[in-house]
């Protein structure tokens, strides 16, 4: 007996390989040690874009450009706090006014493709670039590039603006990218990048690793490793057996693992903390006709069990978010002006004249956020709203909001969303302002105050100062009824003890910083 | 006279000779099909499975969607006899309810796929030429994907649910079926009967109801029972990768799924997901082969 040319014993042998396989393809088939130079990390998603002014962010495009792409500064910590330091790529960076910073590049770092070398000239084409890109926001201060000679040269701000250094040119939006090169391929790019400068080489295997090796025609500092392989597990559980299994060296790990390795770590290794500096929360578009009436909106406000949301998807790990300003910076946040309430959610709904509505919750199709999901379908279920989840890959999830991607954004009602942000609250706030209606604002409401308070937060340096603005700023996000707030999960990874790892506050990995 | 009263007499004795020779024909295959010790341990395990399913809230012991989150990730006890998951729900009551779920696909998968399939194959067989080899081509078509690649391919284009795993099962055991219904229609296409039917001038549609259904069907409900299995694995499978049912729904496949992704802190939801998924496939696989067994005289003469 045979279905579809393959017998039953086959088709079932199909199956069952097919499903271990989905798994094991996540799992990397060659593995590596810490030891002979060689490092293994967990990637748990292929890259989206390494063009800075056009990308998603975050990890894993940060961590790829911190290895193969110019900036003026990286990261570094000082007694824990990050702080801002002078990258490989420069022999002098120096803040001489709140509105000037002068910098001197190394000479004879080589862009790949033969493009040339790494001058001043490219520092000023990608700055001025950024300002008008997608991730304007973080140069909301920036005038101009100055260019002195071929290498040096100054930044000049239009006002002063205390995250410049930290959030601005420090993150992932700080990479340099090359004139010439970008020029070449009209302007803009995607993974293919044009042109690389840096001690490594990337080699990609979309959906499968990125590999990088050093570059050959770096004169910089050496960094530790020869070669940096990235194989792309997605799935949490198999990253954490892999890393088990000795296959990885490093691996980002889920807070489900995180709790089971906080009673007992693996052998030889170690847990760290990247940073909490993440801000998640349940979105709703107050431009879709089901939420249009704001009482609606509060009605989900005060029915979602953000306690349950923490303990049932997050075994408890993360903190509860009051807001979008990440614990430990100015600004936070340490109660909503809503609580979970069901009663008063079913009043609101009932005042609003509002029944039988059914809604639409899209996110991020994995694990925590699948839980989290339910638990919300379960909350809103017992005021009456039925739910139906929609899990999306990560290509359309990042999409679904942006007019400039289609017309998903009309139809969007709930969904589940998490940012990433630098170590000021400012970077938090860029995305909710009324020019990112339509591209990262997807709740797509706007306030004259809010924008006013904006600008404030960006002049202002006075930390007491900001920390108000901060806060009236996400209360006026909080008015919207658009959001409920849910946690602020911490990045955590299991390393190996013999490694010295360096992360972005944000939580991407800086592996050309790792040390064994 | 008594010549008709013979003749009348001699055609009721063969109509007795043929009905007992017809009742002693089904008292010899269920005398077959009740000695087969493993086809009646998979008709037991099927009715089990049909039974539970159809009185899912009967046999449960809770709400399968009821969260107690404190209780995440518990062990069997005396109250939640399977553990409990990720969200303190009864594993137990999720794993009899996800049997719906499994049955829902079997049942509207099977059925759909068979009734397409026998239709499409007696038009193929009995057909022109051309509306043949143009049936053979989709079918062929249809068969060359890998039904897991067709599925994430749809699942892309449309997202996942329910009813994309019933259509994916439907569109990829069509052929099967088809395939079937068009070789036994050709080799009853030339009999003498269909022939005097021709020739008598009977509608083709009427032949292929009346002459032609009846003579083929028998094996494609042998081949829909040995399919239940099949149908079944697929549904677990893809909703295992995430492809078939949407939360909070309990299948089979995502129970594993959700198992998978704790099994380093509680094996029960893999165990209790597993077990009915296996005892299932061996039930249906079971008392297809039985039946195959009883109906096929050839498999019992080469015994």
């Amino acid at each position: 007996m045979s279905i579809n040319g393959l017998s039953r014993r086959a088709l079932l042998q199909s199956i069952a390989f097919g499903s271990a396989l989905s798994v094991a393809s996540s799992i990397p088939g060659i593995s590596f040690s810490a030891s002979g130079g060689k490092l293994t990390v967990r990637f748990n998603r292929d890259m989206d874009s390494l063009d800075p002014g056009y990308y998603v962010g975050g990890h894993p495009d940060n961590d790829v450009n911190w290895c193969c792409m110019p900036a003026l500064v990286h990261y570094d910590y000082v007694d824990g706090m990050a702080v801002w330091a002078k990258s490989p790529f420069v022999d002098r960076v120096e803040v001489v006014s709140p509105t000037r910073i002068e910098f001197k590049l190394k000479s004879g770092l080589m862009w790949s493709n033969g493009y040339g070398e790494l001058t001043s000239e490219d520092v000023a084409f990608s700055y001025d670039r950024m300002a008008q890109s997608e991730w304007k926001g973080d140069y909301v201060a920036y005038d101009r590039t100055e260019i002195a000679d071929k290498y040096s040269g100054a930044l000049i701000l239009k006002q002063a603006f205390a995250p410049f250094m930290t959030q601005t040119l420090s993150s992932g939006t700080g990479v340099i990218i090359s004139k010439k090169a970008t020029e070449a391929v009209g302007g803009k790019f995607t993974n293919d990048v044009p042109a690389t400068c840096g001690p490594y080489v990337m080699e990609w295997k979309q959906g499968q690793y990125v590999r990088m090796t050093r570059n050959p025609e770096w004169t910089g500092t050496k960094p530790q490793y020869d070669e940096i392989y990235c194989p792309i597990v997605t799935e949490d559980s198999a990253a954490a057996l892999a890393y088990e299994a000795g296959e990885l060296d490093v691996a980002q790990i889920s807070s489900d693992t995180y709790a089971r390795y906080l009673k007992q770590v693996p052998a030889d290794s170690k847990l760290t903390v990247a940073g909490a500096l993440q801000y998640m929360w349940l979105g709703m578009n107050i431009d879709n006709p089901k939420m249009k009436d704001i009482r609606v909106r509060q009605a989900i406000q005060h029915a979602v069990d953000v306690s349950a949301i923490n303990q049932g998807a997050y075994s408890g790990t993360a903190e509860l978010s009051s807001g979008i300003v990440c614990p430990g910076l100015v600004g936070k946040r340490n109660q909503t002006g809503y609580s979970y309430d069901p009663a008063k959610a079913k009043a609101l709904l009932d005042e609003a004249g509002v029944s039988g509505l059914s809604l639409t919750l899209r996110t991020l199709n994995n694990q925590e956020r699948i839980l989290a999901s339910t638990i919300i379908q379960a909350n809103l279920a017992a005021i009456g709203i039925a739910v139906e989840i929609m899990p999306l890959d990560s290509g359309p999830f990042w999409e679904m909001g942006q007019e400039s991607k289609g017309d998903t954004w009309k139809d969007m009602e709930i969904w589940l969303m998490r940012y990433g942000s630098g170590p000021d609250p400012y970077g938090a706030f860029q995305w909710f302002v009324r020019d990112q209606v339509g591209i990262w604002n997807w709740e797509r409401w706007s306030s004259d105050e809010f924008e006013k308070l904006y600008v404030e937060l960006v002049a202002v340096s006075e930390a007491e100062e900001r920390h108000k603005i901060a806060i009236r700023m996400q209360e006026i996000m909080e008015e919207t009824g658009a959001y409920v707030f849910l946690t602020h999960e911490p990045e955590v990874f299991v390393h190996r003890d013999n490694i010295s790892p360096r992360f972005a506050p944000s939580g991407e990995t800086m592996l050309s910083y790792f040390k064994a | 006279m008594s010549e008709i009263a013979s003749n009348k007499a001699l055609e009721s004795a063969k109509k007795d000779q043929g009905i007992k020779g017809h009742m002693s024909e089904s008292r010899e295959k269920l005398s077959l099909f009740l000695n087969n010790r493993l086809g009646m341990f998979g008709l037991m395990l099927v009715v089990l499975f049909f039974v539970s399913a159809i009185f899912a809230p009967y046999f449960a012991t809770h709400d399968p969607f009821l969260m107690n989150i404190p209780q995440r990730m518990s062990g069997p006890t005396l109250e939640h006899w399977a553990g409990t998951d990720q969200l303190g729900r009864d594993t137990y009551s999720r794993v009899i309810y996800g049997g719906r779920v499994a049955l829902k696909v079997a049942a509207i998968g099977v059925s759909i796929s068979l009734f397409v399939g026998l239709l499409l194959g007696m038009l193929a067989g009995y057909g022109p030429r051309w509306l043949d080899n143009f049936l053979l081509l989709i079918f062929d078509s249809i068969r060359s994907f890998p039904t897991i690649v067709l599925a994430l391919a749809a699942v892309a284009l449309l997202g996942p649910s329910l009813e994309l795993v019933l259509a994916v099962v439907i569109v990829t055991s069509i052929p099967g079926y088809a395939r079937l219904a068009r070789t036994s229609t050709l080799a009853l296409k030339n009999t003498e009967f269909i022939l005097a039917e021709r020739s008598l001038g009977a509608h083709p549609a009427i032949i292929m109801w009346r002459h032609i259904m009846p003579n083929v069907i028998g094996p494609l409900l042998i081949l829909a029972a040995m399919d239940v299995p099949v149908v079944v694995t697929i549904e677990a499978g893809l909703s295992f990768l995430g492809l078939g049912v949407l939360p909070p729904t309990a299948s089979w496949g995502t129970i594993l799924n959700e198992g998978y992704l704790v099994i380093r802190d509680t094996p029960w939801p893999i165990i209790a997901g597993g077990i009915p998924l296996v005892l299932t496939t061996l039930g249906f696989t079971f008392l297809g082969e039985a039946l195959r067994d009883v109906f096929d005289p050839r498999l019992r003469k080469g015994k």
